[in-house]
């Protein structure tokens, strides 16, 4: 490993990666990227692989499109190959007038920055996912610019694209300790040895407040598990990916051909937890198929978990903090993956003190001290 | 083919069924794995995808004799049992869902 470097990157997920292959596109000649474990084990290679523009915030809204926009040219890009982007719908139901009322205010953000959804009735829900159960359904809202595509795929192109500009990846190597003076990191201490370093960013995930105290900061980020199952595959047969927000639960046909379905539980204690359980199972099961009652049969193969870190307004926090000068945050908050193309953008420009592509200063960590929140109430 | 005695298992009742596959009428005794019976029967090749797979682990594992069993797909016919009147198809590729298309 390099003793020295200009960039240290901590985080092996999407956005980590993301963030290292811009900061390299940007002309950044020596960066390191720490991995704790292998490249995208921590949240990014456990989550549910969807895409979604159909946010609450403008923020949202709009890093969200930026990103399905670099998608679309991302495997072409770094050389990587397909990386399975497949823009086959979101589909959003509500079971209330309440939900429908919030999610219909929505649209007008969305429709502002020329984002492609639509309310729709339940009867046009069916023609779009015949397997859908309208029973109970109040409205629904639908983007088929929203879809999937494969996280671990998505993480190694950006690896491969930053590795081919001279980023070093370091694997299995955990930060332990951060040396700094006044406002300023010196060096990253790592268990293979101390890189000196003039910038780090911190892309850490779920992991991020650990990053923090070791700077004698505390982030305002909670991790919140989520369970998360796969079925046997079938052949295709579903398209766009159904999100109830009466269940709270998301349920997806991925084109190896089994189906991905998780929620979380917001109730649980805040901390890292791997464990998985029955009662997820039995949930899940019950949610599924309610919504899908075609799935009553499938078999499901393995379950597992895995973190949203929270942030207490549901968006991203990006940029630089007030404490340290030298420091960024590149956090997607619940959603990171589906912005990680994005959030490595404007990183790279941020540090390369250019403007950025979107105000990205209302997505400072010091929003929150000064009670600048607009709150995402759309994360599931 | 068949294990007509055993020295353990003394007193194996066996039931004689019928079962189809792919429209064709075959005999089977009731309660044995339906691989084992169409296995009898000189049938090798359960299933389609990409290539002919056949009866393999025979345990349950290995998704190899995924068959379509009364129109559910994806049944693990190496440990369901046969039955009288089974309507058995071999499988093309990962198997395709009954009903909602409405």
């Amino acid at each position: 490993m390099r003793k020295k470097a200009d960039v240290v990157v901590i985080g092996g997920g999407s956005i980590g990666c993301s963030v290292a292959y811009n900061l390299a596109k940007k002309g950044f000649k020596n960066i390191v990227l720490l991995e704790r474990k292998y490249l995208s084990s921590g949240s990014t290679g456990r989550c549910g692989a969807g895409i979604r523009q159909m946010w609450g915030t403008e923020m949202n809204c709009l890093i969200s499109r930026g990103s399905a926009e670099i998608f679309k040219t991302l495997g072409e890009e770094t050389g990587f190959g397909d990386v399975e982007f497949r823009q086959s719908g979101y589909l959003l139901t509500t079971y209330d007038p309440s939900q429908t009322e919030r999610l219909r205010k929505n649209l007008a953000v969305q429709h502002k920055l020329g984002i492609n959804s639509h309310m729709i009735t339940p009867k046009e829900a069916k023609e779009i996912v015949p397997y859908v159960n309208t029973e109970g359904m109040d409205a629904a809202f639908f983007c088929q610019e929203d879809g999937h595509i494969n996280p671990f795929k998505v993480t190694f192109a950006f690896a491969k694209g930053a590795q081919d500009l001279g980023v070093e990846i370091s694997r299995y190597n955990s930060v332990t300790d951060i040396k700094y003076k006044d406002r300023k990191i010196t060096s990253i201490v790592t268990e293979e040895g101390e890189i000196l370093t003039d910038a780090v960013v911190n892309a850490a995930g779920a992991w991020c407040k650990e990053i923090g105290k070791m700077i004698g900061l505390s982030h305002p980020v909670e991790p919140e598990r989520h369970q998360i199952l796969i079925t046997e595959p079938l052949e295709d047969m579903m398209g766009p990916l159904v999100m109830s927000f009466a269940h709270d639960s998301y349920i997806q046909q991925v084109p190896h051909g089994g189906f991905i379905m998780g929620y979380g539980n917001p109730d649980e204690p805040k901390k890292i937890n791997f464990n998985h359980d029955w009662s997820f199972l039995e949930q899940m099961a019950k949610k599924a198929v309610f919504q899908l009652p075609v799935l009553k049969d499938v078999r499901f193969v393995r379950q597992w978990a895995g973190h949203y870190e929270i942030s207490p307004d549901g968006q991203p926090i990006l940029g630089s903090v007030p404490e340290m000068d030298n420091y960024f945050m590149a956090l997607g908050c619940g959603k990171g993956f589906m912005l990680s193309p994005m959030i490595g953008k404007l990183i790279a420009e941020k540090m390369a003190g250019e403007a950025t592509s979107l105000p990205i200063d209302s997505l400072s960590i010091e929003r929150f001290a000064k009670g600048e929140l607009i709150v995402e109430t759309g994360v599931v | 083919m068949r294990i007509k005695q055993h020295p353990v298992l003394t007193s194996i009742v066996k039931k004689e069924v019928e079962f189809t596959f792919e429209g064709k009428t075959y005999k089977g005794y009731e309660g044995e794995p339906i691989a084992a019976a169409l296995h009898v029967n000189g049938v090798r090749v359960l299933r389609h995808d990409h290539r002919p797979r056949g009866f393999f682990c025979a345990i349950g594992n290995c998704s190899s004799c995924l068959m379509e069993v009364d129109g559910e797909p994806n049944v693990r016919v190496c440990v369901e049992e046969l039955r009288e009147g089974m309507v058995i198809k071999m499988q093309e590729g990962k198997g395709k869902l009954k009903g909602g298309e409405a």
